[in-house]
């Protein structure tokens, strides 16, 4: 009995220490339960949210680039691009991944898009693109080939096709520098973009060059932003926000496509004439008119407005939509080609020569050099014997030349710049150096007073600005390069051929043209403009207008603008009936209507040295009309092409006579040239079916 | 027996009559206790499937969690209704039985699932012959220490390890390295109330320690199961499926806070974002959606079926009812200690389901079974013993 109850106590202690383990688990629990919900409840809410809520970009389409009359020039569309999974292709044996690439090259190519499989490789291998990456091939491949490699996928492991958003050029290579060209963000631009207020993704597209960079804030649509609740599988299951994609503002131009094509027409031309000139054998050595490149711009001088804006060679623009290679860059960028990439309008510095004239001109006049107590009056002759000595020659070169060596005779400055006389302009660069109470250093700032050596601040990227050189320029330049100057002294020569455009000068077209502008609008120093205003894509209104930017008014009193706009009217008019002598650029343009839309210019001939060492001759010319309010001002320069007078004049004068007779042809879109020819070939196929039925008829008759 | 058999005729004719009638003790606590997790089971069921679209909610696995309560109860009633003592004569078979079916589900007529071979497939309904075991060895080892009334000496220890060992043996057989501990928890507790000795169960312990070594060291896990095993300790460090299911399980508790996020708004749980959220780890969702407060009040029930079933042990007429209960008590109180505290990060992944609430036809009707054998001892505890 006694053991019984024993037995019984101690079960009932064994039951009691079951029950106390059995409790005793449950505060474990609670006390986890309470860490993980009370005491960090804020943290997992967090990482719940990390885990289903997603941010997903929506690409927004970017703005359009308009002309003046609003024709588009840059538009979107679509192109579906082929692309590879990395990491599906990983798994696969390279000799079946070689197998893969042929198959799909070739499959590609008969589909009518010309693809190597090197080029297929070399996009694989890219270091672009992670592990995980699906890869863009090829783009623009047809709607047939997109359905044909979804319909076989299990043919094409890891092959895919996604379409994208791409640029479009409604008309070709045309103005292709100014509308410059999009790419994907370099590892520079992402950091200049992280706070951008429209968001960039690691692989969006970014203006490179001319309007598409200057703009690329305006033309940039911004990217939508859709906040969503997705599971696991990152299947959405609900929209907690949507900011809709908002497509970037259109972009007009003051361009005028007509002009455009026109200016590039004629550049064009111009070189094929340069280029056929007879090698010209003289003492110096031996000058080839190679003239392998030239830029040309038209402005609106009363506003300071870009009309046309064309540098040659060019490049298509389309090679940067599919994805450039490497070696198709290299071609754009190499000195051998030319630098097609090369905008010369604003990035291509040229000695001025003659077209620098007038600013010297300006510089005696203001200073007084001419005149009263000058060395000379305004309408005082000077003799030009077609060489001038320095009178108190210290070294260097004393005796310098005019261009061709052949006197003109007696010259006043009206005369001086018709003709174009260095001798006239040395004698007054002479004279600034060595007449006591004139500063040496007077042209250069006259010619920086006109906008010479700064960028002239146009809505365009990488502008360059030129150069005017100084005394302390020249002791600067000599001290990082002493191996390409004499001496570090700035001799009277230095200061005579600066006077001329010649020797360290240098100045872009469009800062040629733009000084003429302020010359001869009364004196307005213009920032020029090429965007017009942007444009609300959506209802057509303008955002934002850009106003004509004035740089500074200069001082040009009428005594001082009457003798150089005089001079420069004879350069297209004047020529003296008794011994034949007529203005730079008379026999250029004989026959112009000068009545009804008269024409000044200034002919300029500069020399440069060549890639290969040789001195050429860049022709330039500066038009501007109808005077004497003109509304065209066009610079024109060729390199390597011979005189300004003989080459380039004409090639305005052909422009401006199309202007003058207002016969500018309308340029055709390459859609708009496709329908035309179309309909053009529909109508011979009628008029010839039309003949035939005559024939039939007439064949009865005789029949009959 | 022919006694026993004319009491129990002459109450259920009669139910006024004798005050201790088994119809008259029947422990409703522990019925609506067990009844109420299912049916918080089978409404987190709901919430852990309906997936996000509700039109497209496919009902059938949900109308077969409420079959199995339904069924599970059904059956809890049916087991309470035959006294125990004579189902005792029904335990040699259903043992053996039940250890032939651990038997053959090794053969290909079993199927595998997540690397354990524990299943046999009939049609759309899995038969888990380890579940059902465990009544009968808690039945079949009940049966065999009662008969040294509460002092077990050396031989009866080895015996009853020894038929620990046969479905033990077979469970590990299938790598189903939960369902195994179970049992040596079930066997452990019933070893400790039957009256085992001091020694022994150290010695036992020690065993089981060099056992876990054992098992450990020697192949038979996979490397997988390993991680599932070990990725609680630090699952931030670990790239494992098992780590991500552990941490993924914890965020869903954790952010449910005190009240949770409301019934069906579990962002963690609609994402799918825990692997077998409407299985093992259904907690995660009663965390999630229900808060602190919901999850307390589950472990509360829990509470208040392991204080009845431990009552009832205490009450028991006798020795075989209070060893059943003992075995119940520790299979329940292992199973929801190890699968609540496997969500909650404190314990290793072993895929052992929580009793009543975690959706399975095995496990459901092997709890509200084993529960109704509790309910057996509990109405015959004012029985005579013979």
């Amino acid at each position: 009995m006694n053991r019984i109850r024993n037995i019984d106590r101690s079960r009932r202690l064994r039951l009691g220490i079951l029950g106390a383990v059995a409790i005793s688990l449950f505060i474990p629990l609670v006390a986890r339960l309470w860490y993980l919900q009370i005491l960090n409840e804020t943290e997992f809410i967090e990482r719940v949210q990390d885990n289903t809520t997603e941010e997903i970009i929506e690409k927004a389409p970017r703005g359009r680039i308009l002309d003046i009359s609003g024709r588009v020039l840059v538009d979107n569309r679509q192109s579906i691009v082929v692309t590879i999974d990395k990491e599906e292709m990983a798994s696969l044996r390279s000799s079946k991944l070689d197998d893969l690439f042929f198959d799909l090259a070739k499959e590609i190519s008969l589909s009518g898009k010309l693809t190597k499989v090197a080029q297929i490789e070399a996009s694989y291998k890219s270091e672009r693109y992670g592990p995980f990456a699906k890869v863009p091939v090829v783009s623009d491949i047809s709607k047939e080939l997109q359905v044909y490699l979804a319909e076989y996928s299990y043919k094409w492991p890891g092959v895919g096709t996604t379409v994208v958003t791409v640029r479009d050029y409604p008309y070709g290579t045309l103005a292709a520098h100014l509308l410059g060209y999009v790419g994907s963000l370099s590892e520079d631009e992402i950091g200049q973009v992280q706070n951008a207020e429209k968001t960039y993704l690691a692989n969006d597209e970014i203006g490179k060059a001319g309007i598409e960079l200057f703009y690329e804030n305006a033309l940039r649509g911004t990217p939508g932003r859709k906040t969503v609740i997705v599971d696991k599988f990152n299947n959405i299951l609900d929209v907690v926000e949507e900011i809709p994609a908002r497509a970037g503002s259109d972009v007009q131009l003051t361009i005028d496509i007509d002009l455009q094509a026109m200016a590039e027409d004629y550049l064009k031309e111009g070189l094929d004439t340069a280029r056929q000139q007879p090698t010209k054998f003289e003492e110096e050595g031996v000058i080839i008119y190679k003239a392998p490149a030239g830029a040309m711009i038209v402005m609106n001088p009363q506003d300071g407005s870009v009309l046309a804006m064309a540098s040659y060679p060019t490049y298509d623009p389309e090679l940067f939509v599919s994805g450039i290679s490497q070696s198709e860059f290299d071609d754009l960028i190499d000195p051998g080609n030319s630098l097609p990439l090369l905008n010369r309008v604003i990035q291509g510095t040229y000695p001025p020569g003659s077209t620098f004239k007038p600013f010297t001109a300006y510089a005696a006049l203001d200073t007084g050099l001419i005149g009263s107590r000058g060395i000379l009056g305004v309408n005082s002759m000077y003799l030009d014997e077609g060489i001038f000595t320095i009178p108190t020659c210290e070294g260097g070169t004393c005796q310098f030349q005019n261009a061709g060596g052949l006197p003109n005779g007696e010259v006043d400055l009206r005369l001086a710049l018709t003709y174009s006389s260095d001798v006239y302009f040395y004698n007054l660069a002479a004279h600034f150096d060595i007449l006591p109470g004139f500063d040496l250093e007077s042209p250069q700032v006259a010619a920086e007073y006109f906008g010479f050596g700064s960028p002239s601040g146009i809505t365009l990227a990488n502008e360059n600005g030129g150069r005017i050189p100084t005394p302390d320029s020249r002791r600067e330049a000599y001290r990082q390069n002493p191996e390409a100057f004499l001496t570090d002294k700035w001799l009277t020569g230095d200061t005579l051929n600066t006077s001329i455009g010649q020797g360290d000068v240098l100045a872009t077209p469009l800062q040629i043209a733009n000084a003429y502008s302020a010359l001869i609008n009364g004196g307005t120093l213009f920032a020029p403009n090429i965007g017009l205003r942007t444009i609300n894509p959506i209802t057509g209104e303008t955002e934002v207008a850009f106003q004509p930017r004035i740089t500074r008014e200069l001082y040009l009193p009428d005594p001082i603008i009457s003798p150089i706009i005089d001079g420069l009217a004879g350069v297209t008019t004047w020529r003296r009936s008794d011994n034949g002598q007529e203005g730079t650029a008379y026999s250029a343009f004989l026959n112009f209507p000068h009545e009804d839309w008269p024409v000044s210019g200034k002919t300029g001939t500069s020399e440069k040295q060549s890639l290969e060492g040789l001195i050429a001759d860049y022709a330039l010319f500066v038009g501007w009309g109808p005077n004497p309010e003109p509304e065209y001002v066009a610079a024109v320069i060729l390199e390597e092409a011979g005189f300004g007078g003989a080459v380039a004049a004409p090639i305005v004068r052909r422009y401006f006579e199309q202007v003058a007779y207002g016969i500018v042809p309308r340029h055709l879109s390459i859609e708009e040239a496709d329908d035309l020819a179309r309909q053009q070939a529909q109508e011979l196929t009628d008029t010839s079916a039309e003949i035939e039925a005559i024939a039939d008829t007439s064949s009865i008759g005789s029949g009959g | 027996m022919s006694d026993l058999g004319w009491q129990r005729r002459r109450t259920s004719l009669n139910p006024s009559g004798s005050p201790i009638s088994p119809w008259l003790h029947i422990d409703l606590a522990l019925i609506l206790s067990c009844l109420a997790l299912g049916v918080t089971g089978v409404l987190m069921f709901y919430s852990a499937t309906r997936g996000s679209d509700p039109t497209m909610y496919d009902k059938s696995f949900m109308s077969r969690h409420t079959l199995f309560l339904v069924v599970g109860t059904l059956l809890m009633l049916i087991t309470s209704s035959i006294p125990y003592r004579r189902l005792r004569d029904l335990v040699p078979i259903v043992f053996w039985g039940s250890a032939l079916l651990l038997l053959l589900v090794l053969t290909p007529l079993g199927v595998e699932r997540n690397g354990t071979r524990a299943w046999f497939e009939f049609g759309q309904f899995q038969l888990q012959p380890s579940e059902f075991c465990k009544v009968a060895f808690i039945f079949a080892l009940a049966s065999y220490l009662e008969r040294f009334n509460g002092y077990l000496n050396q031989k009866a220890i080895v015996n009853a390890l020894f038929l620990a060992a046969i479905p033990l043996g077979l469970i590990l057989l299938e790598t189903d390295v939960g369902s195994a501990l179970v049992f040596v928890a079930i066997t452990m507790g019933m070893l400790l109330v039957a009256g085992a000795q001091t020694r022994h169960i150290f010695f036992m312990t020690v065993a089981g320690v060099l056992g876990i070594i054992v098992i450990w060291s020697t192949g038979l896990l996979q490397q997988y199961q390993r991680d599932r095993l070990t990725s609680f300790i630090d699952p931030a460090s670990s790239q494992t499926e098992a780590a991500y299911q552990q941490t993924q399980a914890q965020i869903a508790i954790g952010s449910g806070g005190l009240r949770g996020q409301g019934f069906g708004e579990g962002q963690q749980t609609r994402g799918e974002f825990v692997p077998e959220q409407h299985t093992d780890f259904l907690f995660s969702v009663v965390g999630e959606e229900v808060g602190f407060i919901g999850a307390i009040a589950v472990l509360c029930l829990f509470g208040v079926v392991i204080w009845r079933v431990w009552r009832t042990a205490k009450k028991s007429a006798d020795l075989l009812g209070t060893l059943i209960c003992v075995g119940v008590l520790t299979m329940i109180v292992f199973q929801m200690f190890q699968s609540i505290g496997m969500t909650l990060g404190i314990m290793p992944i072993t895929g052992i389901p929580l009793p009543f609430v975690s959706y399975g036809g095995s496990s459901s009707i092997t709890s509200f079974v084993a529960v109704g054998l509790v309910l057996n001892v509990h109405m015959r505890r004012y029985e005579v013993v013979r």
